[in-house]
């Protein structure tokens, strides 16, 4: 534990550190200009390491796609066969062609375990890094006892210019916020589809009877009618403080050229575009591309219906495998060809993987002892297999790696001591990772 | 070995041969008792942070060693120490080479470091319990009783420190001090943190903080207080103070702080209405009572407010949350039904106690009894105990479901012993008519010890058996008595806040040990006019609306800019998500149309949470799915500030043509009237000269485009934090 008033590497005693966690709950602590000039001592310039986290909520059956036990009993292999991919000596489903084409640009960890079967805990613990406690309800959105990645990243790293560090997409994960890191690290949300025909983000632009000169003259009179404004009503009420923020941050969103170009998926080739998929999972991965180019720290897609319970070997084939086939592969190719693999860190993965033994139903339920997540980019070396499942993949063989390692290695391909402190509301400091260790042999 | 296992296993006072020739210390020993590990070794384990649950006490343990969580489960904890592991955590032969002395030490390799010294007092105790032969309990020794810290309060200023000792008395009536295996915790550590020895020490804030010492299932709490210094800011009595004022204004002096000035008419207006209907006054509303010259015009406002049905409407918003509507877990007809009890009773002013004695002892055919859905929502016997505990007591048992909850007196005996009551409710269809029915003798046994549990509300003795009948009415008996400790306190509490915008206690269903009232003498007072109002919720509200407290500006003065818990000041609140948004459709005079509702229903008076609308979702509706206050959101976010300045639905009531615009346009008095109207509708108010000019400025500048310009006044009014908030 850091003792008291020890400066953190970015030059902020604990002391100080423990007033901006707490500010936006005792309120008084931190003026919002101190808050401000908080995130812009964090705004970093130019590249930089940028973070995509493809989550597969619901649990990917890894047994049927990066850990294929073909040698194992009929009862446990399922229907899919193996093909080569382009590293010689690992081998992925037959439905993943594309992603087979290009597994040297990425990783897996065929021994990754946490033990928690249960969807809404496992989410957390694999969002945030940490297993939720007993208090936990996962019914609430956000649910976050802890801060998710991407608000640890948003945070630590702050904005690139006028586009919001952390993005989710579409919607948030319940366990995607910010928790205790407040509300400069709460993600942007993108509602709506990216694969819906008219796409674009919600209220981004003024209604279109309201051209460019309105919306300034509008502006100009909200600032001499907003009384409350820079007061010192507005001083001593945190809450409208933060709200000033946001409507400042909206404002920037809204006449950033940067944000204007990354949304508008409409500019990509529609070649491209069909590369990745013309689903929400594709649209998604593309979408992602297009705001780290733009200087986005976080995006993390969280897509869904991955619970292959019943019938969980024809969804697989016919709609899910193949959707995720075409955008993994092309946002792995798509980046690299752009020259920002080397600067972005990408995770697959779900909460957990599936049963090795197949259900009575055709599918697999929840295995939370043993699966496989997929990373790459960002200083990860491709084509490596680290860990080793056992003969059913139903636990590691060797070296065991969870949620927190994994959180461990993304904050320090981000550049982010994984060892440093948060403070929960509480005033307790918490460890950015819960005992993480660095994947090192992957880098 | 397999011999010595068993007979530790059953002989709780047996000592091994071996050890009793290293036993007994030279200096006097023959008065000391053998260490034993219930009264020596347990505490250790807690105070050193072995059982928390980032370390040995989470489910599965730590590298193979799993301790019950804060010690829940001494015997398995024993057990898991002498028993397992080969006998190599404690060998009475060799204590020194214990794993229990060599890894808390960090002498072998210990993931979580060394946790005590060789040779210090904690290694000693261990070491000899060890060498004596790791004894589990000595009955004869006394059990704790309770625990005090010394002082029991402190009024501190800046960067001060405070060391504190904890004093545990044990059942032969003796008082030990305890400090040093006590753990502390400060609900407000940037105001005062205290340190493992139990040191407090104050920052550089403003408040107070409870600093809370924990041995052995005891608790203790120590008040720090750190007034505003600088001379004493002493002020009269102003005249007109209410019963409550003078609590108030009591902990104002002694935290050296001076209230605000009273809110001006308009502001008062805008505040009460909001608080007691939801909604803004009407233009109308606003003018009249500003024109208005009787000095007693706030209480008749109140008076109509009061009678007006759209009480009705926000209460029964407020209930439907925290006793979770949820049409999700309930179904259409079903939530609608269960919603329709909450706003009848509500609209009927009934008694608060009456209220949840209806709810709790609900029972037969739920068309008829709509209440019974309260226990269709929650399910199971434990989720209704800790629903009803939390909803209506403010006090949450959930921890206690699986062991003693860390930072209050709840046991697992009392979580279950709550249970017990529910465990006859079941349902019994008929035809298409479900009824609920409790009765039966189903039992509840403690899920460790497996001892049989009777019925038996929080923090009282457990009887010698059940209740017979219906279980519930016990319980509702003992919640809804005028001298229940938490109930009349807790409905009070949450009504102030529902006020002021913050409870005494905060939040207002976590009340514990460690989160003592911030005015513990305004609490006991609120709880009085309630109880000997006989629960009327009504005569309450006229009480705190009454009061200069509530009615203080939003503006600070010098001493309480910084000041959020002591009521010096109004406090800023965002407007609830249905909230806004019917103010929103005032303003503009264009309702919302929410789909599948006839038009015209506004937010406040939808009884389902899921019914569609980006609006409410998007400013933290709650989804229902527990009784916590907690889930209905008042954060905001880029995508709120987006919505507020480009929204379609915005633009389109601000340009509709039968909306408020066009008719404030078409008012004798021109630009004037548009101009003051605006105001009005949003704010209760008149423009100020400047606000005034500024307005007809712009309205004056844009010939030819009078409703482009009026809908951009109106855009820009809407925008405000003077709208968007209640203050």
């Amino acid at each position: 534990m850091t003792p008291p008033n020890t400066p953190f590497c970015d030059g902020l005693a604990r002391r100080d550190f423990l007033r901006i966690g707490t500010a936006g709950l005792l309120g008084m602590n931190l003026s919002m200009a101190q808050m401000l000039r908080q995130e812009a001592r964090g705004a970093g310039s130019g590249a930089g390491p940028s973070f995509i986290y493809l989550f597969l909520q619901g649990g990917l059956s890894t047994i049927d796609s990066f850990d294929m036990k073909p040698e194992s009993p009929s009862t446990i292999r399922g229907p899919f066969n193996p093909i080569r991919s382009k590293v010689p000596g690992i081998h992925v489903c037959e439905h993943l062609p594309e992603v087979a084409a290009v597994t040297d640009k990425f990783s897996l960890i065929r021994s990754f375990t946490h033990g928690d079967a249960g969807h809404g805990s496992a989410d957390h613990h694999m969002l945030t890094g940490y297993r939720p406690n007993a208090a936990f309800n996962a019914g609430l959105s956000p649910n976050n006892q802890h801060p998710s990645l991407g608000s640890v990243i948003a945070q630590r790293l702050g904005a690139r210019g006028s586009i919001p560090p952390y993005v989710c997409l579409p919607g948030m994960h319940a366990s995607g916020s910010s928790s205790y890191l407040g509300p400069s690290a709460v993600p942007f949300v993108i509602e709506t589809d990216p694969n819906s025909p008219g796409f674009e983000i919600p209220d981004l632009q003024p209604p279109l009877s309201i051209d460019a000169a309105r919306i300034a003259d509008r502006r100009g009179l909200l600032a001499q009618v907003d009384r409350f404004q820079r007061s010192v009503e507005q001083k001593a009420n945190a809450n409208a403080g933060e709200l000033s923020v946001f409507a400042e941050r909206a404002t920037a969103l809204m006449t950033s050229r940067e944000a204007k170009t990354a949304f508008d998926i409409q500019q990509e080739d529609p070649k491209l575009r069909d590369a990745y998929g013309r689903s929400t999972l594709g649209q998604s991965c593309l979408l992602a591309r297009r705001l780290v180019e733009s200087g986005v720290r976080c995006v993390t897609i969280n897509h869904q219906n991955w619970d292959t319970h019943s019938k969980g070997f024809v969804t697989l084939k016919d709609d899910l495998l193949p959707k995720l086939n075409l955008a993994m592969s092309a946002l792995f190719r798509d980046l690299d060809a752009r020259g920002l693999l080397q600067s972005t860190v990408v995770v697959v993965t779900g909460e957990f993987g599936r049963t090795p033994v197949i259900n009575k139903d055709a599918g697999r339920d929840h295995w939370s002892r043993c699966f496989t997540v997929a990373l790459g980019g960002g200083g990860i070396q491709g084509g490596r297999v680290l860990g080793r499942s056992d003969a059913q993949a139903s636990d590691p063989a060797e070296s065991p790696y969870g949620p927190e390692d994994l959180c461990a290695t993304v904050y320090h391909l981000m550049g982010i001591p994984p060892h440093e402190e948060m403070l929960t509301q509480e005033g307790r400091p918490v460890m950015l990772t819960n005992a993480g260790r660095i994947m090192r042999d992957l880098l | 070995m397999k011999t010595r296992f068993s007979t530790l296993k059953c002989g709780a006072g047996w000592l091994l041969a071996a050890a009793c020739m290293l036993a007994v210390p030279a200096r006097g020993a023959a008065q000391q008792p053998q260490p034993d590990f219930i009264h020596d070794v347990a505490p250790i384990l807690s105070r050193f942070g072995c059982n928390g649950s980032a370390c040995h006490g989470k489910a599965e343990g730590q590298n193979g060693f799993k301790l019950s969580v804060f010690g829940n489960d001494p015997r398995s904890d024993f057990e898991a120490l002498v028993l397992q592991d080969r006998g190599r955590r404690v060998m009475p032969a060799s204590p020194e080479n214990s794993l229990l002395l060599t890894k808390s030490a960090s002498l072998v390799p210990h993931a979580g470091g060394p946790r005590l010294r060789v040779g210090s007092r904690e290694y000693g105790i261990l070491r000899d319990w060890v060498a004596q032969g790791a004894l589990y309990e000595d009955k004869e020794r006394p059990v704790w009783t309770s625990l005090r810290m010394e002082p029991a309060g402190a009024v501190l200023g800046f960067a001060r420190r405070q060391p504190l000792k904890v004093y545990a008395r044990s059942s032969d009536g003796r008082e030990q001090d305890v400090t040093w295996l006590a753990i502390f915790h400060s609900n407000n550590p940037a105001l005062a943190e205290v340190d493992e020895q139990g040191a407090v020490t104050t920052g550089s804030l403003v408040g107070q903080a409870a600093v809370m010492a924990r041995f052995e299932g005891q608790i203790a709490i120590h008040q720090v207080t750190v007034p505003r210094p600088g001379a004493p800011n002493a002020f009269e009595e102003p005249p007109g103070v209410t019963d409550i004022d003078l609590l108030v204004h009591k902990n104002l002096r002694r935290m050296n702080l001076r209230p605000s000035e009273q809110v001006d008419d308009a502001g008062f207006l805008r505040r009460v209405a909001i608080d007691l209907i939801g909604r803004i006054p009407t233009l109308q509303e606003a003018r009249a009572f500003l024109e208005d010259t009787a000095p007693d015009k706030r209480a008749r406002a109140v008076d109509r407010l009061l009678a007006r049905p759209e009480y009705a409407d926000l209460w029964a918003l407020k209930w439907s949350d925290v006793l979770r509507v949820d049409r999700r877990t309930l179904g259409h007809a079903n939530a609608f039904a269960y919603y329709q009890w909450i706003h009848q009773s509500v609209e009927a002013n009934t008694p608060l106690d009456v209220f949840a004695r209806d709810l709790l002892e609900a029972e037969g055919p739920l068309t008829q009894n709509s209440a019974g859905y309260f226990f269709k929502v929650t399910k199971k016997p434990g989720e209704m105990a800790a629903t009803a505990s939390q909803a209506l007591l403010g006090i949450r048992i959930t921890c206690a479901e699986c062991h003693q909850h860390p930072y209050d007196r709840w046991t697992q005996s009392d979580y279950h012993g709550m249970r017990a009551f529910f465990e006859q409710v079941r349902f019994k269809k008929t035809g298409a008519e479900e009824a609920l029915i409790a009765d039966g003798t189903p039992k509840v046994t403690h899920p460790r010890t497996k001892e049989v549990l009777y019925a038996h509300p929080l923090g009282t003795p457990m009887p010698e058996a059940d209740p017979s009948g219906d279980r519930r009415e016990a319980l509702s008996h003992w919640l809804t008595s005028p001298d229940n400790p938490w109930f009349a306190r807790n409905m009070a509490n949450r009504i102030w806040s529902h006020f002021l915008g913050r409870g005494l206690v905060e939040p207002v269903d976590d009340v514990r040990a460690s989160n003592p009232p911030s005015n513990p003498e305004l609490l006991t007072l609120l709880a009085r006019i309630l109880t000997d109002a006989k629960f009327d919720q009504k005569t309450l509200i006229r009480a705190i609306v009454a009061s200069q407290t509530y009615q203080r500006s939003a503006t600070p003065n010098p001493t309480n800019g910084e000041d959020e818990l002591n009521f010096s000041r109004a406090l800023f609140r965002r407007l609830p998500a249905e909230v806004l948004l019917d103010a929103i459709c005032d303003v503009t005079g264009v309702p919302e149309k929410f789909p599948g509702v006839p038009l015209g229903q506004r937010a406040v008076q939808l009884w389902d949470s899921e019914q569609q609308s980006y609006f409410l979702k998007l400013f933290g509706r709650p989804m229902r799915t527990t009784a916590c206050v907690c889930e209905r959101s008042a954060s905001a976010g880029i995508s709120q500030a987006l919505h507020f300045m480009n929204s379609n639905n915005l633009q389109a009531k601000l340009a509709h043509a039968e909306g408020n615009l066009p008719r404030w346009q078409a008012l004798p008095g021109g630009s004037n009237a548009l101009v003051e109207s605006a105001y009005l509708a949003c704010f209760s108010r008149l423009p100020s000269e400047q606000e005034r000019n500024a307005a007809l400025a712009y309205l004056a500048a844009r010939p030819g485009h009078a409703k482009e310009a009026a809908e951009d006044l109106a855009w820009s009014l809407l925008n405000t934090l003077e709208f968007v908030f209640n203050h």
